[in-house]
């Protein structure tokens, strides 16, 4: 009887102490492992920009092609996207300005406020898609666990949003273990239904940091309709100041 | 009196031409009268129809700010009620309203898609406004195992552009209050008619489930909106409960928008632009949403007073040339009351007093031709499905004619008519007896 109990006591320390106690390490390591993959695609010490072509494609619909060239200052928080393509919504374009995203029209002449938040010209893609990744202001790790994705050994990590304005509350994201990059992504409502998988099978490498060049999004609410995104002239050339200004994407547009 | 009697007596012995001149009067008038008649209940049915569909006269939106974060909810309405209840408004309603963008996916169709948010065991009216094609109100109130009411009503347009049917389930998506992502489960319960112009405006959900999926408490909500009891009595209602409330609240400041900016869109924008923080209240009434519509009525009643006055200088023209006829056909008649010792003045006044009477008689004949078309009109039930649903009472067309948008065109009519008459008048006035009976 004796023996039995001291059986349960190890079996209640083992889940109760211990357990938790691993339980915690792996969350640690996997904020460490969100710190690492925010730190490997962003541009902290310079600028960054490309051209991004995205093509959605909606059940019963043409295939549309938006083109729009990105500008990123990640220390500052800047971004500029300038649509290319289409021809009637060339010119339209998107600021950064610390916290708040302005949306200008070349038609009205008039900026809007818009939001990280918001869809990038009715494609599945939203401006924060283009933008610097912030796993670690936005996401706590719940849980992680190691599995494999394809050919690569990978962590799966449990995110959960800390804050209420973060537009998904729940991402899962596939690591890469060899270079903590992100090959897959699902993104979960409030309510925890899946809205969209995220699927990054490239990147070009800059120094140490890395730029998806392709990215596959795919809407799990809508059968059929997807977004794929893919990086053309990628640079890390400086860019002038003049570039975030509201007076640039008014002057380019016209 | 004599005058009188001699000017209708000769108005009666042409009696062809007479009809002829008069019933071009009456025409213009007529239609001058239908287009006032038309334009006069034009805001009365929009705003009876509008107030119907956004639930309310005067309406109030609770924003709280934090940073650039802004979340639009009334989380204790308290202060609002005891304000209007203090101020004795007349209040037949208070309605409470949440809404969301949605974007409603169905078996591979996407379309975005207001949906308001409303308490339906509160809301009969809406019943009443609402006019069904299919399905019915019953199972809006229909909880499934998880204690929500999925029941949507969409309208037609919407549910065919989706190609969804009663009872089918259809996937929306939308944002929290916060911004973030949410989708959620609807079952198609009606379909109602599009309300015209301004049909698929929105579709109605049950209330408490919309505030579940947008993230708000059980008692919170959006939108209060209060039904005064006299819809022509808003303004009057409405400023001495937006002063009281400036007080005891934080209020967004009205009359701020730029020129030519509706006081609606003004207010919206002041949300995003001030540099401000904690809970604000946003005050206006469906005459700031209607504004635009008054703008098209006003119109209507300029382009009327427009048409009436092209169409009254080509009946000008036919009158001047008339009288000059009637005054070459009176020569001797003319030249035998002025040697008779009728005078000057007294021809004249004859001649103005015959183009008065035409003038009088074609505008009555007008307002009554006017009067008559308005009434056969009225009876036709022009269906809930009409395109211009939202302008009319109840799908049938209504007329309202203030009287003195009728005392003007009388007196233009009028005014025209003796300007047309007063310089063939003057020559016959001024022919002399001698010339005028040798004629």
């Amino acid at each position: 009887m004796v023996h039995f109990r001291n059986l349960l006591l190890v079996f209640l320390l083992g889940f109760g102490v211990i357990f938790p106690l691993v339980s915690q390490t792996s969350t640690d390591r996997g904020q460490a492992i969100l710190t690492e993959v925010d730190r490997l695609s962003n541009f902290e010490d310079r600028d960054f920009s490309a051209v991004y072509t995205i093509v959605s494609d909606r059940p019963g619909e043409d295939q549309s092609v938006t083109q729009a060239r990105l500008f990123r200052r990640d220390r500052n928080d800047q971004f500029v996207i300038l649509i290319l393509q289409p021809q009637v919504q060339r010119g339209q374009g998107y600021l950064q300005i610390d916290d708040t995203v302005w949306f200008y029209d070349p038609e009205s002449r008039r900026f809007e406020r818009s939001s990280l938040r918001d869809d990038i010209q009715n494609s599945d893609a939203q401006n924060n898609d283009l933008n610097r990744s912030s796993y670690t202001d936005d996401y706590t790790v719940e849980s992680m666990t190691e599995g494999q994705l394809g050919a690569f050994p990978v962590y799966l990590m449990d995110l959960a949003a800390n804050r209420s304005d973060v537009s998904y509350d729940r991402v899962k994201l596939w690591v890469r273990k060899d270079i903590n990059l992100v090959l897959k992504e699902e993104n979960y409502s409030v309510n925890g239904r899946l809205l969209r998988t995220i699927l990054l099978p490239r990147y070009v490498a800059f120094g140490d940091r890395y730029l998806p060049t392709q990215v596959l999004i795919v809407d799990e609410v809508n059968t059929g309709q997807r977004t794929q995104l893919t990086v053309a002239n990628p640079s890390i050339d400086a860019i002038p100041d003049v570039v975030f200004t509201r007076q640039y994407l008014e002057r380019v547009s016209n | 009196m004599q005058y009188i009697l001699i000017a209708l007596r000769n108005l009666s012995r042409q009696r062809r031409r007479t009809f002829m001149l008069g019933g071009a009067i009456a025409f213009g008038i007529m239609v001058v009268t239908l287009i006032n008649g038309f334009a006069g209940s034009f805001v009365d049915n929009v705003g009876e129809n509008f107030s119907q569909l956004l639930a309310g006269h005067i309406f109030v939106e609770g924003v709280e700010k934090t940073g650039t974060r802004e979340v639009r909810v009334i989380r204790d309405d308290d202060v609002l009620t005891h304000t209007l209840e203090e101020q004795q408004i007349p209040t037949r309603f208070i309605s409470r309203r949440s809404n969301f963008d949605a974007e409603i996916v169905f078996q591979g169709n996407t379309i975005r898609q207001n949906i308001v948010g409303a308490d339906w065991t509160r809301e009969e009216f809406l019943r009443e406004r609402l006019n069904l094609v299919e399905g019915s109100f019953d199972e809006l109130t229909t909880e499934n195992e998880l204690g929500q009411r999925q029941g949507l009503i969409l309208s037609k347009g919407i549910a065919d552009r989706l190609r969804a049917q009663v009872g089918d389930t259809l996937t929306l998506r939308m944002r929290t209050v916060n911004g973030q992502q949410n989708i959620g489960d609807f079952r198609l319960v009606a379909i109602s008619y599009d309300p015209g112009l301004f049909g698929s405006l929105s579709g109605y959900a049950d209330l408490a489930y919309v505030n579940q999926l947008i993230g708000l408490q059980p008692g919170e909500y959006q939108t209060l909106g209060i039904f005064v009891d006299s819809i022509s009595q808003i303004d009057t209602y409405f400023e001495p409960y937006y002063q009281t409330l400036e007080n005891r609240v934080q209020v967004f400041p009205r009359n701020q928008g730029e020129e030519g900016q509706n006081q609606v869109e003004a207010l919206f924008r002041a949300a995003e632009e001030d540099n401000w923080e904690g809970v604000r209240y946003r005050l206006y009434t469906l005459n700031d949403v209607l504004e635009q519509v008054q703008q098209i009525v006003d119109l209507l009643n300029n382009a009327s007073l427009i048409i009436l006055l092209v169409l009254f200088f080509i009946i000008m023209v036919g009158i001047t040339n008339t009288f000059r006829m009637i005054m070459i056909e009176r020569v001797k008649e003319i030249g035998t009351v002025r040697a008779l010792g009728m005078q000057r003045h007294d021809v004249m006044v004859l001649f103005l007093l015959e183009a008065f009477f035409l003038a009088l008689g074609g505008a009555l004949l007008g307002l009554a031709l006017a009067g008559i078309t308005m009434f056969i009109l009225g009876l036709i039930n022009l269906g809930l499905d009409s395109a211009i649903y939202i302008l009319l009472k109840n799908g049938y067309l209504t007329f309202l004619l203030s009287p003195w948008q009728v005392l003007l065109n009388f007196s233009v009519v009028i005014g025209l008519t003796l300007a047309a008459a007063y310089v063939p008048s003057r020559k016959a006035a001024y022919l002399s007896p001698v010339d005028a009976l040798r004629a």
